[in-house]
């Protein structure tokens, strides 16, 4: 076995080491709260967060940790019962890496996101492929014991892992018990994922809750009508939405996803944001909770959204199911049209 | 080319004469290549000069028009087909109602510059009070090519009122090819800033089309229309990347911008929105539509 082999063996054996379930679960025991019930609902009033990360490097992963329980402690803390967090959140674990800042620095010489990175000719792809037997089951920890203590969903964003062979880019959904309630792989990618052969999800994950139905798409999945029509029409009340745009701030730019789906097809929807730079990407955002016009005080369509685009925040509001189910069967210009969509739909959503 | 969305605002309503006339001094000094007028322009027009007694309110004053409607759109049509004759421009005359069958249709139409009609679109969303009303739903959207002064065919569709803020409208349409969506709007005065922005807005941001939106400013029986007209674009080819090549007020008698089809073909290549469409994942999505089942083919 050539000494690179031996190395690599070597480092992924004592990543699993670091963050080995057993020792996050330890770690999280001496800081959780004792385990809370799930209170009662009252559909008038479903407090969410949206949480807005400022992204970080963690060096070891009981910070990462530590950051999550932080953030979500700090939402239920506001008496949210819904959290959600951005799309990549596996990012800041490449801080694990030895040398990554190195990585970081040389790629900013060079294009594309198939660039390889610094010295080692690693591309990005393959730290997620490489990071992801690591990622995978200390999230599942991290959330399933943050869910169960705080008593909360927690949509705990998208990560980047590898699933037979193939990237995919997918969402979690924890329950209050600390059950993973569903997973959602997301279904439409950037050209970016395309050239890093990101395997696209087929479908969407619909959780009924005694919150209300949730549904999670992952960020460019908001670009389309279709996703939150599909979760409309199925009935779904609520949209957890993790993005992580690339791109720099602008009002307009950032208004192209949850803001008009919502709009389009009555429902709610809770967007959490990945903001911050790290080597020549620099993510950007305003997590927010968003609601159909008619159910906004100001008719602005948003409930709650954080002022800076570039650091950490949450945004918290209470939403009313019960007015939303109200506005939907009593709705002043929704309308449907089967014959025109029997005509045209079988062309547009063919099967390849 | 140049286009411009007309609000009524500021032309003279009281004569079919002096409604010709201010049209047409309009069209002289702005010189679009094409205009595209409001919902419920043939409304407007007809009580103008008379042709019609209002009612005690919009919903009467509808019906009254709606019962006694052919003969009015012979003058109203062949009125617009003569302006766009004259003016050698494509004119979208706005909408009136459609009587075909026994059933009403709101629908909308478009005249080339020889003054033929190039295409009539029936709204195909009902909005609650259009459905009171008992109009029927088109069931078929239509796409000409409209020849721009800037020697591009451009592939346009029309669109009517409430299908604006229907998107598998602009998605039909995008998928047929249309390059420009001329959209005849009327919205209810008031803060609907927000609405608009849901509506055409979003259809262009998701189809990366141009659209010309002509929005009423008037009074009909006692129900103020008013919102923005624009003309819009892909944010990236608009200044503040804001989607709009020009929006007005309410009160604004036409917006005009110039289309630059070149930097939209740019844009579309850079940032391929409907070839990302992952479509094979909705192919379910017609089966979740109420009553799907329940209609005949």
């Amino acid at each position: 076995m050539a000494l690179d082999s031996i190395k690599n063996y070597l480092f992924s054996k004592y990543l699993a080491w670091i963050t080995r379930p057993s020792r996050v679960n330890k770690h999280l025991s001496s800081s959780l709260p004792s385990r809370q019930e799930p209170g009662p609902v009252d559909w008038r009033k479903i407090r969410a967060a949206a949480l807005q990360l400022e992204f970080k490097l963690f060096k070891t992963p009981l910070d990462y940790v530590d950051e999550m329980h932080r953030l979500t402690a700090r939402a239920a803390n506001e008496g949210a019962r819904l959290v959600v967090f951005p799309e990549y959140n596996n990012l800041q674990l490449l801080g694990l890496l030895p040398g990554i800042e190195k990585m970081e620095e040389s790629s900013g010489e060079k294009e594309g996101a198939g660039a390889k990175s610094g010295e080692a000719d690693v591309s990005l792809p393959d730290l997620f492929r490489y990071m992801s037997p690591v990622v995978q089951p200390l999230v599942h920890t991290l959330f399933s014991e943050l869910a169960r203590a705080y008593a909360l969903y927690i949509m705990a964003g998208s990560y980047t892992l590898s699933d037979q062979g193939k990237l995919i880019n997918r969402a979690f959904l924890y329950g209050p018990s600390g059950r993973l309630e569903s997973s959602q792989d997301k279904v439409n990618l950037l050209p970016m994922e395309h050239e890093w052969r990101i395997k696209r999800g087929k479908s969407f994950s619909i959780c009924e809750t005694p919150l209300g139905k949730l549904g999670f798409p992952v960020c460019m999945d908001a670009t389309y009508f279709e996703t939150f029509r599909t979760m409309e029409l199925s009935g779904v009340d609520i949209v957890l939405l993790p993005i992580a745009n690339l791109e720099e701030y602008n009002f307009w730019l950032a208004l192209r996803g949850i803001w008009p789906r919502v709009q389009e097809s009555p429902l709610y929807g809770v967007k959490g944001a990945l903001v911050g730079s790290v080597a020549d990407f620099t993510f950007t955002g305003r997590a927010g909770i968003f609601a159909p016009l008619e159910l906004t005080v100001s008719r602005d369509g948003v409930l709650a959204e954080v002022e800076p685009c570039d650091r950490e925040a949450m945004a918290v509001a209470d939403l009313d199911l019960e007015a939303l189910h109200a506005l939907r069967s009593d709705h002043p210009w929704r309308d449907s049209n089967p014959a025109l969509y029997r005509r045209y739909f079988p062309h547009i959503y063919r099967t390849e | 080319m140049k286009v411009a969305a007309i609000s009524m605002a500021a032309i003279k309503l009281e004569t079919l004469a002096g409604y010709r006339n201010d049209l047409s001094d309009f069209l002289k000094s702005s010189r679009p290549d094409l205009a595209v007028l409001p919902a419920y322009s043939a409304l407007v027009l007809g009580l103008g000069p008379g042709a019609f007694v209002p009612g005690p309110d919009f919903s009467a004053t509808f019906y009254i028009f709606s019962a006694d409607i052919e003969g009015w759109n012979e003058i109203f049509l062949d009125l617009h087909s003569d302006l766009a004759r004259e003016h050698g421009i494509y004119l979208s005359a706005g909408t009136t109602v459609e009587l075909d069958n026994g059933s009403y249709y709101h629908t909308a139409y478009c005249f080339g510059p020889d003054g033929h009609l190039c295409c009539k679109q029936r709204q195909t969303h009902l909005d609650s009070d259009e459905r009171d009303y008992d109009f029927s739903r088109g069931e078929e959207l239509h796409i000409f090519e409209l020849d721009g002064a800037d020697g591009k065919t451009y592939k346009t569709g029309l669109m009517v009122g409430n299908d604006a803020r229907h998107p598998e409208v602009g998605r039909i349409f995008a998928f047929l090819g249309a390059d420009l969506i001329l959209h005849s709007g009327a919205l209810h005065a008031g803060p609907n800033c927000w609405a608009q922005t849901a509506g055409m807005w979003g259809q262009v941001q998701q189809n990366q089309f141009f659209a010309v939106e002509a929005q009423l400013y008037g009074n009909i029986a006692g129900q103020q229309f008013g919102a923005n007209s624009a003309v819009l674009a892909p944010c990236e080819i608009t200044p503040g990347s804001s989607g709009y090549l020009a929006r007005g007020y309410p009160e604004s008698p036409v917006v005009e911008a110039v289309l630059n089809e070149k930097e939209r073909q740019r844009i579309k290549k850079d940032y391929p929105v409907l070839d990302l469409l992952n479509r094979e994942a909705y192919s379910g999505m017609l089966d979740l539509y109420p009553g799907k089942k329940n209609e005949g083919a």
